[in-house]
């Protein structure tokens, strides 16, 4: 990422003329090739999962509900996806009249972007990582919450009540769990000892983080789930309390755009989950992706049945449960967690006494 | 212990994710319908006494029974005709039909859509020998033979 970013701007001084390195050398164009490639690769991978993801939910949905789902179109309904993204597509755009403009339209555009910003930091397998950061975590967090932002930008663009206080909620929930989840990641980076995702997979080959951060894992999920704001925290689009929340005001392919988000976040957010406790691509036998794409889809059929089984939780309910248990839980999890380690290290003899 | 309540709900859906499911997908497979379900109506003009019964228990006058006597001064059934249009399936006819089996009796083809309005009747007509038939009641426009439900 940076070398490729540094390649771009040496281009651009070359093409300006700028004092730089010679306009021949500054061409690299095969890094661009390979930085397109992977672009057009984290799309490709970004959209079949929509498409998917939507079809296990609403199948799933039904499942856990004593109903069929969608069944008709396609193969046991699998093109259902398809023909409602078609449906969507042709319908028509409708604006507020007294939406704040360039906010209203920038915020799908957004949520969307952020998205496949994250598909390209995974590590699917040793050598097939789009983008290797050495703080690849840190970004993942920073990244995932642009989110916030692209949710307020659309609450507040909308000039609607109910998409205010949506996208209000929604930065009040989002902020206030990333806490936690931070926390409960400094845990895995203590052991690992490394901020780089693909050295957590790998660091994983012999024993998973799950069993070595049980509570970790646990605050991961409910912490995950509220970034998700799937439920039970999905406040943010209670359709009892507010319509939809922050996209009640959009129609057609913009809403298309924030269903496309929301959906690839969940399986972006799993990966994460499947990076950090369950030991990422390892595994015996099949291609490394084949363990990836399993276990996160694994991993996102526990969030669906989650997502099925609770209620919704009241807002202030939600936000004690955060700051009151939550966060102490966690930083008693870390702190044990650092005693552990040097614990292990004088045993191991690491460390002397 | 917090949290058994959450695990117990947990285990309530996914076992229910594991059970059969209540949907019925209808136009592919039928409905298991109860014994004493309630649809369209059979009518056995065998057993039918032309007693009239059924069309004096109607609330609605749904079922019209035509009939003439033969030589012997016995009544001999020409036509039994039900609208349909205007049944409330209540199935007082079937309660009041005296005869064993029931000449009207309910049965549990309930498809009971049609495109045209002459198909809302249900009509059987008897045959009786050329000598002893009787002239042709001037009937509204039915069908020659009992549209058996569906569409």
């Amino acid at each position: 990422m940076v070398g490729f970013l540094t390649t771009i701007f040496n281009w651009v001084q070359g093409f300006l003329g700028l004092p730089a390195t010679s306009l021949a050398d500054a061409l690299p164009w095969w890094d661009i090739l390979w930085a397109f490639v992977y672009f057009v690769g984290a799309i490709i991978l970004l959209i079949i999962n929509v498409i998917m993801l939507i079809w296990i939910e609403r199948r799933a949905a039904g499942f856990f509900q004593e109903r069929v789902g969608p069944n008709r179109v396609g193969p046991f309904g699998l093109l259902q996806t398809i023909n409602d993204t078609i449906k969507l597509l042709g319908k028509e755009w409708i604006m507020p009249a007294a939406a704040d403009k360039l906010v209203y339209l920038i915020a799908p555009l957004l949520i969307v972007t952020v998205s496949v910003t994250m598909y390209g930091l995974l590590p699917y397998g040793p050598g097939i990582t789009p983008v290797t950061l050495n703080v690849g975590i840190l970004f993942f967090l920073a990244i995932s919450s642009v989110n916030t932002l692209s949710v307020l930008m659309a609450g507040w663009g909308s000039n609607n009540k109910y998409s205010l206080l949506g996208g209000m909620r929604t930065v009040a929930q989002i902020i206030s769990y990333e806490i936690p989840m931070a926390l409960s990641i400094i845990g895995i980076v203590m052991i690992t000892g490394s901020l780089d995702l693909g050295t957590i997979a790998s660091a994983q080959s012999h024993v998973w983080n799950v069993f070595v951060q049980p509570v970790a894992f646990v605050i991961f999920v409910i912490s995950a789930l509220a970034e998700l704001t799937k439920s039970p925290f999905d406040m943010t689009e209670a359709e009892q309390e507010f319509v939809a929340g922050y996209h009640t005001e959009y129609s057609g392919i913009r809403f298309t755009l924030f269903f496309m988000g929301e959906y690839a976040n969940l399986f972006s957010m799993s990966a994460l989950g499947v990076v950090l406790f369950f030991g990422g691509a390892n595994g015996p036998f099949l291609p490394p992706w084949v363990w990836f794409i399993g276990k996160t889809y694994v991993f996102i059929l526990f969030m669906l049945w989650i997502r099925w089984t609770f209620l919704r939780i009241r807002v202030d309910k939600m936000m004690k449960f955060n700051w009151k248990i939550l966060i102490p839980i966690s930083l008693a999890n870390l702190l044990l967690t650092g005693v552990g380690i040097k614990i292990w290290q004088a045993a191991t003899g690491a460390i002397r006494w | 212990m917090y949290g058994l309540g959450l695990l117990k709900g947990l285990g309530v859906s996914m076992k229910r994710f594991w059970m059969p499911k209540i949907t019925e997908k209808y136009p592919e497979v039928q409905p298991k319908l109860p014994e004493r379900s309630k649809g369209s109506f059979q009518y056995n003009k065998d057993s039918c006494t032309s007693c009239e019964l059924c069309s004096m228990a109607c609330p609605n006058g749904v079922i019209k029974v035509e009939w003439h006597k033969d030589e012997s001064g016995k009544k001999r059934l020409d036509r039994y005709r039900m609208n349909l249009g205007h049944c409330l399936f209540c199935g007082l006819c079937v309660e009041a039909c005296p005869t064993t089996p029931k000449s009207i009796d309910f049965k549990r083809d309930f498809a009971l859509g049609c495109w045209r309005k002459e198909d809302i009747y249900r009509v059987w007509t008897k045959e009786w020998p050329a000598a002893e038939s009787a002239p042709d009641p001037a009937a509204p426009a039915s069908p020659s033979a009992p549209a058996q439900g569906g569409n």
